[in-house]
């Protein structure tokens, strides 16, 4: 209300003070007007009646001219206070007598005139004074207007007393007037104040018992009663719109299906709220949904509905075929369908069903079920909301899908990256590794050599002497392996990996055997037992591998697995055979411990290069070993972990089929008899005199050259001189003029002269049957002397 | 000197208007006989007659004067062209009362030298509706009805009311109240 505002009281007192003193003003006026008016003619009359009077009985005076009597009839005017003065005249004009007796004949007219009129303060007339129809003379005659302005007074005085009367009556009586007026107003004004404050809509205003009010205060309750209407059904929508807004947050901050429809569920059966709720999703093609999920409640109905997590449900031809449709289905009584589902949720207590269905795309994908126990408990509005609810939740799904995918996307492209990068980390490594193998293979050749040599030229060696020999040999052969092993990492897959038949229990029990240390001694040193069982399965097929790579991952599977517990605990390795569905026979080793476990990142990364747990104590290769062991004898590694349980790593192996035949064994060495000329061209001079040394004991006439370069010259010279040598033996990494040129040079001088090529890459080229053209034979260094023996055996012969 | 001249003159103008002021008054002034005239006629107005006065309505109002004639022309002046009630008035003049006879008057005079016979006059005007006036002393008391005297220089009216009331007239209070009431008999104030 604005201040400005006047009460209504203010303006109806003003109005009725305004109109009663209009009234009394005009009454009063009239009234003065009228009795001035009639005081002015009835004065005259008066004054008449007694001028005529007195004219009268003043005939006698005047006829019989006796002026004492004339003005004792004159003293009548004594009579009037307010008569000043009076004259009678005679015919001639001339004054007879007057009145007060003595007035001068100044204050009297000269000449009699006729009739009465007002003057400025005094009525004056003249009265012809006549007997019969004898005019004798005049009355002259002045009264005073003070009479009439005595009056005026008093009736000026009556007036202020009437209208001060008037007005206090006007007031009680507007009063009470107002009182009756307004009282309703004022009740019905307090009611739509109490409305508007407290917003309390169930609040009535009371009838009052007059007509116009009641019409008023019927008008005004029920337009309360229509808002008290809207308000609730504003209410409910404001509620519902915000259960949606709830809902869509809480399914924006989740990205997978399972969570999203949990929340969703929870929400409606606390907020809605319904008595049962799932999601069943639809599979494109399937005549039949799965049960997703199942709200709080719900679980309670659905042992009762046979509706469990993963369970499913037919689709049948009324309400949830039209659902997969995309329609929204309300089935306000269930217990009147006679469908299956529908007669399902009957038979639980629910009464009114509402389908919702999911759709993403143009695609139904899944449908939300709400019921409630009343029979047509959802209201339209109701199902409207369910239906715009159920196409956030599409969409949130949907999201959650995308969402996955990306997350699947990103997360095989950061694993791309991360191989990129270790196969550029290995490759490096194997550059090196290769160069540092090119090196030790150079290094341990002579080595090799005069080992192999002495222990076969000389009987007489003591037994201790050839023992030792026999220990060097080993392990030059051992290095030699473990150079080789080394070069491998970086490589993704040797198809050329020479594959024999391994007999797995065989490698594990060797490999039991070789790591005791690591699982017995070590932890029992610390005070930890592990206890290590083998199972093996006999009998067990064998497999197509390359044994020392499947020893070398046992080995590191056992070690992870002890490292898992440091404080003991039980190590299982157990072989079996199993048989897939196509019939495939497959053999499977099994490594388990009882340790610590990997979580779930940790598993899914266990098997990166350099990827460790083990802090500085690891190298982060060994599972990656493992792996690449794994993919280059196309078997498959499966690893269950749980932190706190242990792990599993299970080696699944492909079983040698009956058609695979196994390798020949490499047959004994078959010596050429004749001595050879050989050329021997290497920049290393130990190998060169290693080389020298055992193939000049062999009988053969050797001649080095030190180089490609000297090499060729070598080679030319003696091919000039016609003694042509039988055969080169050439090193394949030399500065300037490395082994392939030496081989093309010494082709071209001679085209039948056979070329060896030695090489610290030797296997390398030999598994990528990169030999080089005008190269005869590739051999691996450390050369072997049975090996080299054999070549030239199959060279020359 | 010239102040003095002025006076002089204003005081003689003033003498001069004096003298024909009192020259014209004397002219002027009316004679008794002359007020006694009108007032002879005013009776007229103040007196009511009975109706059979009049023998028939287009009879005069005779005002009639026995003995001597003091109006002279006067009354006659004063009557000229008036009515009493429709009636013309007239004058008419008796030398003695057997002059009367017949005839009627509404008014008689009666002068006074014919005072020795008022009672044969009153006597024929017994039954006679007639107003007898008279200015002879002590006429009212010895039967006229209304008698002139003068007092003061001032004619006063001496009425008779028995006299009148017998010849059954009727005369106004008005006329009555500046008059001096006289009964028949009465005897005469100084």
């Amino acid at each position: 209300m604005s201040k400005s505002s006047t009460p209504i009281r203010r303006t109806l007192m003003n109005m009725i003070f305004l109109a009663s003193g209009v009234v009394l003003l005009v009454t009063s006026s009239a009234f003065c007007a009228y009795e001035f008016l009639t005081f002015r003619s009835s004065s005259i009359q008066q004054l008449q009646i007694l001028t005529r009077a007195i004219a009268s009985n003043s005939t006698a005076a005047l006829a019989f001219e006796n002026a004492e009597d004339a003005a004792g009839v004159l003293t009548a005017f004594k009579s009037d206070p307010h008569i000043v003065a009076a004259a009678l005249y005679d015919m001639r004009g001339k004054v007879f007598a007057t009145y007060p007796q003595g007035l001068g004949l100044d204050r009297l007219p000269a000449r009699p005139g006729s009739g009465f009129a007002f003057g400025r303060s005094a009525v004056v007339g003249f009265q012809p004074v006549a007997e019969g129809s004898k005019q004798l003379g005049f009355l002259y005659v002045e009264s005073d207007l003070n009479a009439m302005y005595s009056r005026m007074k008093l009736y000026g005085l009556i007036l202020v007393l009437v209208a001060a009367l008037s007005l206090s009556l006007a007031y009680l009586i507007s009063r009470r007037l107002q009182h009756r007026l307004l009282q309703p107003i004022l009740a019905l004004a307090d009611t739509a104040r109490a409305v508007a404050e407290r917003h309390d809509y169930t609040v009535r205003a009371a009838p009052t018992g007059a007509y116009e009010f009641d019409l008023f205060t019927d008008t005004f309750n029920q337009m309360l009663t229509q808002i008290q209407g809207s308000e609730g059904k504003l209410q409910a929508q404001v509620g519902r719109l915000s259960l949606l807004q709830q809902i869509t947050r809480a399914t924006g901050e989740r990205q997978d299906l399972p969570s999203i429809f949990q929340v969703v569920l929870g929400s409606l059966e606390e907020n809605l709220p319904i008595d049962f709720g799932c999601f069943l999703l639809h599979d494109p093609g399937a005549a039949s949904l799965t049960v997703a999920a199942l709200g709080r409640k719900g679980s309670r109905f659905g042992e009762h509905l046979g509706l469990l997590p993963q369970s499913a449900v037919p689709i049948d031809a009324n309400g949830l075929s039209r659902c997969i449709a995309g329609e929204l289905v309300h089935e306000p009584d269930v217990s009147r369908v006679s469908f299956p589902f529908p007669q399902r949720l009957s038979g639980a207590g629910l009464r009114s069903v509402v389908f919702s269905p999911l759709i993403v795309e143009s695609q139904v994908f899944g449908v939300l079920v709400c019921a409630r126990g009343e029979a047509e408990a959802f209201s339209s509005r109701e199902c409207e909301f369910l239906k715009q609810l159920s196409e956030h939740v599409a969409l949130a799904s949907h999201q959650a899908r995308l969402h996955g995918a990306l997350q699947q996307a990103y997360d095989d492209l950061r694993q791309s990256q991360h191989t990129v990068m270790q196969q550029e980390r290995l490759r490096a490594l194997g550059q090196m590794a290769s160069g540092i193998a090119h090196d030790i293979n150079n290094a341990i050749s002579p080595v090799s050599l005069y080992t192999e040599s002495l222990l076969e030229r000389e009987p007489n060696l003591s037994e201790r002497t050839r023992n030792y020999l026999t220990t060097i040999q080993r392990a030059i052969e051992d290095v030699a392996r473990t150079v080789a092993r080394m070069r491998e990492f970086y490589r993704e897959r040797d198809a050329q990996l020479t594959l024999e038949r391994v007999e797995i229990n065989r490698s594990v029990q060797q490999v039991v055997e070789l790591t005791k240390p690591r699982w017995s001694d070590l932890p029992q040193a610390r005070g930890a037992m592990v206890d290590l069982q083998t199972y093996l399965a006999d009998p067990l097929p064998d497999i197509m591998g390359a044994e020392h790579e499947i020893r070398d991952a046992l080995t590191n599977l056992i070690f992870n697995a002890v490292d898992a517990m440091p404080t003991g605990g039980a190590l299982t390795v157990r072989t079996r055979r199993a048989t897939v569905a196509d019939g495939e026979t497959r053999v499977l080793i099994e490594v388990t411990d009882s340790g610590v476990g990997m979580d779930e990142d940790t598993r899914r990364r266990c098997l990166e290069p350099f990827y460790t747990t083990k802090g500085e104590r690891g190298t982060g290769l060994g599972l990656a070993m493992v792996y690449g062991m794994i993919q280059r004898h196309s078997a498959e590694l499966e690893i269950d972990s749980e932190p706190g349980k242990g792990t599993t790593v299970r080696l699944n192996f492909p079983a040698v089929t009956s058609s695979i035949v196994s390798l020949p064994k490499a047959k004994s060495a078959a010596a050429v008899k004749r001595p050879l000329r050989i050329l021997l061209v290497d920049d290393d001079p130990l190998l060169i005199k290693s080389l020298q040394d055992t193939l000049q004991e062999d009988g053969h006439l050797v001649t080095a050259t030190h180089g490609g370069h000297e090499g060729i010259e070598a080679f030319a010279a003696a091919a000039k001189r016609g003694e042509c040598f039988d055969i080169v033996v050439t090193d394949l990494g030399m500065p300037h003029i490395d082994g392939r040129k030496v081989a093309t040079s010494v082709k071209g001088v001679s085209p039948t002269t056979p070329v060896v090529l030695l090489t610290g890459w030797g296997q390398r080229l030999i598994a990528t049957n990169d030999a080089p053209a005008h190269v005869d034979k590739v051999l691996a260094k450390p050369p072997r002397l049975h090996e080299l023996r054999a070549a030239l055996a199959e060279l020359v012969a | 000197m010239a102040l003095l001249r002025g006076k002089l003159r204003l005081l003689l103008v003033a003498g001069a208007c004096l003298i024909v002021a009192q020259a014209l008054g004397a002219a002027d002034a009316p004679t008794e006989s002359q007020v006694q005239a009108v007032f002879l006629f005013n009776f007229s107005r103040f007196v009511e007659w009975p109706p059979q006065t009049f023998a028939a309505p287009g009879d005069p109002f005779v005002i009639g004067i026995v003995g001597a004639d003091p109006f002279g022309a006067r009354l006659d002046e004063a009557v000229h062209n008036e009515q009493i009630n429709g009636h013309s008035l007239t004058v008419r003049r008796f030398r003695n009362i057997s002059e009367l006879d017949n005839d009627n008057c509404q008014i008689l005079f009666i002068d006074r030298s014919e005072i020795a016979r008022l009672g044969q006059i009153l006597t024929a005007l017994d039954h006679h509706s007639t107003l007898t006036v008279s200015q002879a002393d002590g006429a009212a008391q010895r039967g006229v009805m209304i008698q002139f005297a003068t007092e003061n220089n001032r004619i006063r009216l001496r009425i008779n009311v028995d006299s009148a009331r017998a010849a059954g007239l009727t005369i106004s209070s008005k006329l009555l109240r500046p008059a001096e009431i006289i009964g028949t008999g009465a005897k005469e104030e100084r």
